[in-house]
């Protein structure tokens, strides 16, 4: 079976379940993806009827992380007559990760979320096949077997699907949610652990300081700190981002080199043991830099420093909420 | 703002380092030293801080961006802590400070992380000769 | 007589130190009389301590310098006990002061005097090991830190009075003698170390290679005579193989040592040889040992991990002889094993594990005070409390009435300052004095108008450090508006100086540039606090002991960093803001838990102080854990004296109980908790208000699942032993009766000791042989673990024929029966099998602690709990009864298992420390707290599983939402909060970030 024939059936699958959510009155809202209004894209959507399931759309161009709209609580989701609302979320494993993550960081109850588990195959990288395609203009996309057919007014052109998906998804290990608390309806699984290759990163590693250095400021120089990574991360959920704080100012706010790396550098410190590896920030970053080598080498640290995986369980502490005797200190200067 | 630079009589350049200590531990042990007149390179200038976990990222980013060509950070060894826990806390982010700041090709050894206790006035100064010299075969820190 | 509100405290060790800062901190006047010349004692010539391997230093040194600096305590060293007359509640005692031949007052303990001294003279501190001048401080940590001229060293050559700048030095100062008035007196001398005699089996004294633990510790030292390396003396070579011979000196029935164990030997010695391990991992220790008596909390563990991880050794034996190899210089040890074989052994160095004596002085005193000693020449002690001696008003507490660790030794002191509370709690507050300072200058908003004062230090620090030019370049700087240099900018003329200049400048910001501010900051804030600015405008630049002094050989360097400090002080005072410490109102009553000896100890305690106690209980009865107890191994009647503390608890008009009653919640903090619970067979609720809980919830004993109990009713506990000879005559039919020790101990599930089974046993066995002397006992046992007294009695036994067999942990015993017989199948440590009858078989089976019961308490109350289910306490050495959550206390079984002496004295302490809080309308904060700021906390909750203290919280804000909110009652301020923070929501006044910012930044 090819690709378009099993998001037709994950698709339909999620619509069944969330027409039933919504008709035994389980949740007051599904919120989920829908059609965007270029080839490629997506939008997020929220309904409360059941007989708008239909316009709730599963493909691999639905790259947002829906779990960003519970937190903070937006208006919208919390009727003040009834309190906060219950939300049923589509939710590939990226998403489910972060709901449970967000639940381990109080920002969620559990309660009030049903997550509506669906495998994931990949997210297509719309940014590397624009590239591709160069100036002309994409009027329609298809998928078809294991590939996808890219048509513009005089032209056609097939790209592999395995090739083409965000390279982090080509890592990923976590395709639908992990069940936990019986928060999880439709497809999930139940995974304590997931064991972690990183060869991928072997390469970066093995570069000396200064050619990672050049390396990462070559990856960032495009950034113009538009922020839209952040916006789109399911984690940057702080009032007031460091970046933008004063009193002091600890950083500056230009574009200048030294202000983006340092932005990039303590947002990775910011969400190690955090980060889900959505690619969020990836598919929405308009100078289309790729995330990818950041966000494998957080989940990296945590994994290796303190064995944990963000999102798979609401029960583990997450590092930096917990700290043991034991810990590693192989860092530590010590007389020789 | 230009940077008042430590120059021997050689005028060879030596580096600038910026040590957060704890107040408890590694501060008495600081002091220690100079009780004990254990002699060690003039390069590291102290900011006093109650407790290791009090550490926060941004100071060790600012420290390297603003000019300091190193940081040291220390506190008591763990088990020692004043406040319990707070070198424990402290530790997890300094391995996760440490392994960011590596893959953004700062060198590890710009940043030293180290544990000493009010008794260790002989180990606070080996250790800082250590960090002094790892620092300045690195020599003066990019700017950034 | 009229009662005094002042307490003396003999002897400013640990012990010593505590019980002065209780006391002090309860509103009481207290002379601490040192002999010495500096305090802390033994603990502050420690390296490390068991079991959990702490620094001594880091932990003590606050504590010292608490006690040299609290203002309620008076501390004079270099004492001597004159004369004592008067009674509990007034006693006058007359204290000769000698001379130190230095002025104490006017010396700023700088230094200089010493290193010039020409004479080499033995350091004390360092057990004579290293050399020092006859004008010393006993070590560089000390309290207080004054200089003192050994006359017996000093050839008066005049050096010394010539280099002191501060004019300290006064050769002909006289002793003086004053007279103290006082309500009552703890005596903390401590104790003397076991010196083995001229001709010692050890040939201590004859090879250099043999050592004494107390001169290996200082060896262990980093700051003892080779900086923490562990060499021989003999060639400064480093030992492989390392002997610690223990019981040197203790269990010694031959007259050269002592009979008595010394109780801490076996934990110091594994300590010891972990350290040695540790410090240089080519070091290989063996321990030669009889039994190993680690019978605390969570010491079995440690020396598990001595074996596992630090390859220490252990060699069951008795030792025939040491001789010296003279090529080598190393040690041959001939031993006896267990079974019976005669070895030998080559070391290159052999440790002592010496014993703990009297102290010296211990007669002298105990005549002065009128107390009696006891068979040892220990304080004799009461037997249902450790810390009374034979006189009224006067206590004792520490290794002074028996050798015990330090915290046991907190522990008494604590106990000790719970009963003078108990004794004089009207006359609190009668002796101290309130300073009466100005009014706060109002400061917010004003522009920062800094003054520098920058010290030369004799020439500790203006030898080195150009200070002219230094104080030039701070009157450059932004906002400086005056800068000064000193001789000693801590003398008592240079306050003056301070605060005049604050007038006339106008300052609202100081700065010292001078020592560290981890001894001379209180001084300084106090000056300028007099001046009437708010102590937190002040900042420090430590010049000397972080600059001059460390790069003695690089002036310029040392000048160029001693203008950077300067800069960096006044960029951080440039942000600094006056600090308040906020006040929080106390209810003065105490809620008790646990309805045990330990807790109607308490209950009476705080009842007696006046203070409304509410007493829970969980049975329908009081009486806990001690109604199954019939003696004590030193023969006191438990049932006698439980039923009077039943009776006058009951009776107590102050005390409220309540019985069969559930805690439904714990709210509120320090000072203020309410406490909600249903009691009674009809659940009657009950809620009231608190000031401090006392945890002392107990524990249970095992029931065993082994050897046959429940199956064969000729095996029982050995609490049901205790009942059967008490309270019937079944015992005089059997001809042979067995224990077994260590069941539900020191195993897997339970992995620590238990502690008073076996002194629990030989009661039982001397009680038979006592009745049915032709009685056959036989106790198979692992260690045998009577430390301390408790010793005489395990060799009484011995002596009756009770017949002692060790057995294996591999190798447990095997219970059987065959018809109606029951047999015991025991494999010995000598590897014979021996097959024994029994006509009853007694399990010493152990205490544990149930997880699910604690949990729910603990987690209403805040307070966390070990991995054998027991309370942990704040810190295990220093503060045993207290919790990181203030205001609340653990004493008793629920601590850990003890005996019911121990108990007492656990509940008293536990009171004492209540008492600082109880005994205050109102307690003062720290100032230097985390604050948060609600618009940028997101309430993700990081910061409440960091914090040790418990003081923060989520809460629902109404407009930001979820919150962190922070008690700054509970705040100590160390930042582990703010560190971890992505939202910088959470700062530390007092370093905050603008002002570490400043530090960083803002070079010129």
């Amino acid at each position: 079976m090819g690709l378009e024939e099993d998001n037709k059936k994950i698709e339909e699958s999620m619509r069944e379940t969330a027409r039933k959510l919504l008709e035994d009155k389980e949740v007051d809202a599904v919120i989920g993806y829908t059609e965007g209004t270029l080839p490629m894209s997506s939008m997020a959507m929220v309904i409360t009827r059941a007989e708008d399931v239909d316009k709730l759309i599963w493909n691999n161009y639905c790259y947002i992380n829906l779990a960003t709209y519970l937190v903070p609580r937006i208006a919208q989701l919390v009727d003040p007559e009834k309190g906060d609302l219950k939300v049923g979320v589509i939710s590939k494993g990226c998403v489910g990760r972060a709901i449970i993550h967000l639940k381990v960081e109080g920002q969620l109850n559990l309660d009030n979320v049903k997550i509506i588990g669906i495998p994931c195959n990949g997210i297509i990288d719309r940014k590397r096949i624009e590239k591709e395609i160069g100036q002309k203009e994409i009027l329609e996309v298809s998928t078809s077997g294991n590939e996808i057919i890219v048509k513009g007014r005089d032209f056609e052109e097939k790209f592999a699907f395995d090739e083409y998906i965000l390279n982090v998804c080509k890592q990923c290990k976590v395709k639908s949610p992990p069940n936990v608390d019986d928060a999880c309806v439709g497809e999930c699984q139940e995974i304590e652990s997931v064991s972690d290759d990183y060869s991928d990163l072997a390469e970066f590693e093995a570069l000396s300081a200064e050619e990672k250095w050049n390396h990462i400021t070559e990856l960032l120089e495009q950034c113009t700190k538009c922020h839209a990574c952040r916006e789109a991360c399911p984690m940057c959920y702080c009032n007031l981002c460091f970046v933008d704080q004063n009193k002091p100012i600890w950083f500056g706010k230009t574009t200048d080199l030294s202000d983006i790396i340092v932005f990039h550098l303590i947002r990775s410190i910011h969400l190690v043991g955090r980060c889900v590896a959505c690619g969020a920030c990836t598919s929405v970053c308009p100078m289309g830099i790729d995330l990818n080598l950041l966000i494998r080498k957080v989940e990296r640290i945590a994994k290796d420093r303190f064995d944990f995986t963000s999102g798979l369980s609401s029960k583990v502490m997450p590092p930096m909420m917990d700290f043991s005797m034991n810990d590693s200190q192989e860092f530590m200067l010590e007389e020789d | 703002m230009t940077q008042t630079e430590t120059k021997t009589e050689s005028e060879e350049w030596t580096p600038k380092i910026i040590a957060f200590l704890c107040n408890w531990c590694s501060y008495a042990g600081a002091d220690l030293a100079g009780v004990s007149r254990i002699q060690y390179p003039p390069n590291i200038r102290i900011v006093r801080v109650p407790c290791s976990g009090r550490v926060s990222p941004f100071f060790i980013i600012k420290s390297l961006m603003d000019g300091w060509d190193g940081v040291v950070i220390s506190g008591c060894h763990p088990g020692d802590c004043h406040y319990i826990s707070g070198n424990l806390v402290a530790r997890r982010r300094f391995g996760i400070i440490r392994d960011v700041l590596e893959f953004f090709g700062i060198e590890p050894g710009r940043v030293n992380f180290m544990w000493a206790s009010a008794a260790e006035g002989e180990r606070f100064a080996v250790l800082i000769r250590k960090a002094t010299k790892i620092i300045k075969e690195l020599g003066p820190i990019k700017k950034f | 007589m009229e009662k005094i509100g002042a307490v003396m405290v003999v002897g400013a060790g640990i012990g010593g130190s505590q019980a002065s800062l209780d006391l002090g901190d309860a509103g009481f006047k207290i002379y601490l009389i040192e002999s010495s010349t500096s305090i802390g004692g033994v603990m502050a010539q420690l390296d490390k301590t068991f079991p959990t391997n702490d620094c001594a230093m880091c932990i003590v040194s606050p504590k010292l310098v608490e006690t040299g600096r609290h203002q309620n305590i008076d501390l004079s060293i270099n004492c001597e006990i004159l004369d004592v007359s008067g009674e509990a509640g007034n006693f006058t005692v007359k204290v000769k002061k000698k001379s130190l031949y230095i002025d104490p007052d006017v010396c700023t303990g700088c230094g200089v005097c010493g290193q010039n001294c020409p004479v080499e003279a033995i350091d004390l501190f360092n057990e004579g090991l290293a050399k020092y001048k006859a004008t010393s401080v006993k070590y560089p940590q000390a309290v207080p830190l004054v200089y003192a001229i050994n006359k017996d060293y000093c050839i008066g050559c005049g050096i010394c009075l010539g280099v002191c700048k501060a004019k300290a030095v006064q050769y002909d100062r006289e002793d003086e003698i004053v007279d103290i008035n006082v309500g009552a007196v703890i005596l903390a001398p401590g104790f003397d170390e076991y010196v083995p005699p001229e001709g010692n089996l050890y040939g201590y004294g004859k090879y250099k290679n043999v050592v004494t633990s107390i001169e290996f510790e200082r060896i262990l030292s980093a700051s003892g005579p080779y900086a923490g390396k562990v060499l021989r003396p003999s060639d400064g070579d480093i030992p492989i193989d390392v002997a610690f011979i223990q019981c040197v000196g203790s269990r010694d029935y031959s007259g050269v040592g002592k009979p008595y164990c010394s109780s801490v030997c076996c934990m110091y010695t594994a300590k010891e040889a972990v350290i040695a391990h540790e410090h240089m991992h080519q070091i290989e220790p063996t321990i030669f040992s009889m039994d190993i008596r680690a019978y605390g909390k969570d010491f079995d563990k440690y020396i598990i991990r001595a074996q596992e991880e630090y390859h220490v050794k252990y060699i069951r034996s008795r030792i025939s002889s040491v001789t010296e190899i003279p090529e080598t210089k190393d040690l041959r040890i001939r031993y006896e094993t267990e079974d019976g074989k005669i070895l030998e052994k080559d070391f290159q160095m052999v440790v002592l594990s010496v014993g703990l004596n009297p102290p010296d002085d211990a007669k002298y005193l105990a005549d002065k005070f009128g107390i009696d000693l006891n068979e040892y020449d220990f304080a004799k002690t009461d037997i249902w409390n450790p810390v009374q001696t034979s006189k009224p008003g006067i206590y004792a507490c520490g290794a002074f009435s028996q050798p015990k660790d330090i915290p046991e030794t907190v522990t008494q002191a604590s106990a000790a300052a719970g009963c003078v509370n108990q004794l004089l709690y009207d006359k609190r507050g009668t002796l101290i004095t309130e300073k009466s300072l100005p009014p706060e200058i109002f400061v917010a908003g004003q522009p920062p108008r800094i003054g520098v004062f920058i010290c030369h230090c004799g020439i500790n620090i203006g030898g080195f450090v150009d200070v002219p030019e230094v104080t030039r370049y701070a009157g450059t700087l932004p906002n400086v508006v005056m800068s000064d240099r000193n001789l000693y900018t801590c003398s008592a003329d240079t306050q003056t100086i301070i605060k005049e200049k604050i007038k006339e400048y106008n300052l609202n910001r100081v700065i010292v540039a001078s020592c560290t501010p981890r001894t001379h900051e209180p001084l300084f804030q106090e000056t300028i606090r007099e001046a009437g600015l708010n102590r937190y405008l002040f900042q420090m630049a430590n010049i000397r002991d972080q600059c001059s002094w460390v790069h003695m050989n690089e002036p310029e360097a040392a000048t160029q960093k001693a203008k950077d400090l300067v800069r960096m002080a006044v960029n951080k005072a440039r942000n600094i803001e006056p600090l308040n410490r906020i006040k929080l109102s106390i209810t003065p009553k105490a809620l008790v838990i646990g309805g045990g000896i330990t807790g109607m100890t308490a209950a009476l305690n705080f009842a007696s102080q006046d203070f409304e106690t509410y007493l829970v209980e969980k049975e329908a009865q009081l009486g806990g854990f001690a109604r199954h107890i019939y003696h004590t191994l030193e023969g006191g009647d438990v049932q006698e004296f439980l039923k009077d503390l039943i009776n006058k608890v009951k009776s107590n008009k102050n005390i409220h109980v309540y019985t069969e009653a559930e805690i439904e919640d714990v709210a509120g903090y320090l000072g203020n908790f309410k406490t909600t619970l249903v009691h009674g067979k009809n659940k009657e609720k009950a809620e009231f208000d608190h000031g401090v809980v006392v945890v002392a919830t107990g524990a249970q004993e095992y029931k065993p699942k082994e050897y046959l109990y429940g199956q064969n009713d000729k095996v029982i506990l050995q609490s049901e032993l205790e009942k059967m000879i008490n309270t019937s005559d079944d015992i005089k039919n059997k001809k042979s009766i067995v224990m077994i020790q260590c069941v539900g101990s020191r195993n897997e599930e339970h992995p620590y000791c238990s502690k008073m089974c076996c002194a629990e046993a030989i009661k039982n066995a001397l009680r038979i042989k006592e009745k049915y002397p032709s009685c056959e006992i036989t106790i198979l046992f692992r260690d045998i673990r009577t430390y301390g007294f408790k010793e005489k009695f395990y060799r009484e036994a011995r002596k009756k024929g009770v017949l002692f067999l060790r057995y294996d942990e591999d190798n447990l015993p095997e219970v059987s029966q065959e018809d109606s017989q029951l047999k015991v199948k025991v494999t010995t440590a000598r590897k014979d099998t021996i097959y024994v009858n029994a006509d009853l078989l007694a399990l010493s089976a152990g205490i544990i602690s149930d997880r699910e019961e604690n949990e729910e308490l603990a987690m209403m109350l805040k307070v966390p709990l070990n991995d054998d289910n027991f309370y942990l306490e704040a810190h295990v050495k220093l503060r045993p009864v207290d919790f990181a959550t203030e205001g609340v206390f653990v004493a008793g079984l629920a601590h850990c298992p003890k005996t019911i002496e121990d108990c007492i004295s656990q509940a008293n302490a536990a009171v004492s420390r209540a008492c600082t809080i109880l005994s205050k309308d109102e307690v003062e904060a720290e100032g230097k707290v985390a604050m948060i700021n609600v618009a940028r906390c997101i309430g993700c909750g990081m910061c409440v599983e960091n914090c040790a203290y418990s003081a923060i919280e989520i809460v629902e804000d109404r407009r930001f939402g979820r919150v962190a909110s922070i008690n700054q009652a509970l705040c100590k301020g160390c930042g582990a909060c703010s560190g971890n923070c992505r939202c910088s929501a959470i700062d530390i006044l007092g370093f905050t970030s603008e002002q570490i910012y400043a530090m960083i930044t803002g070079r010129l």
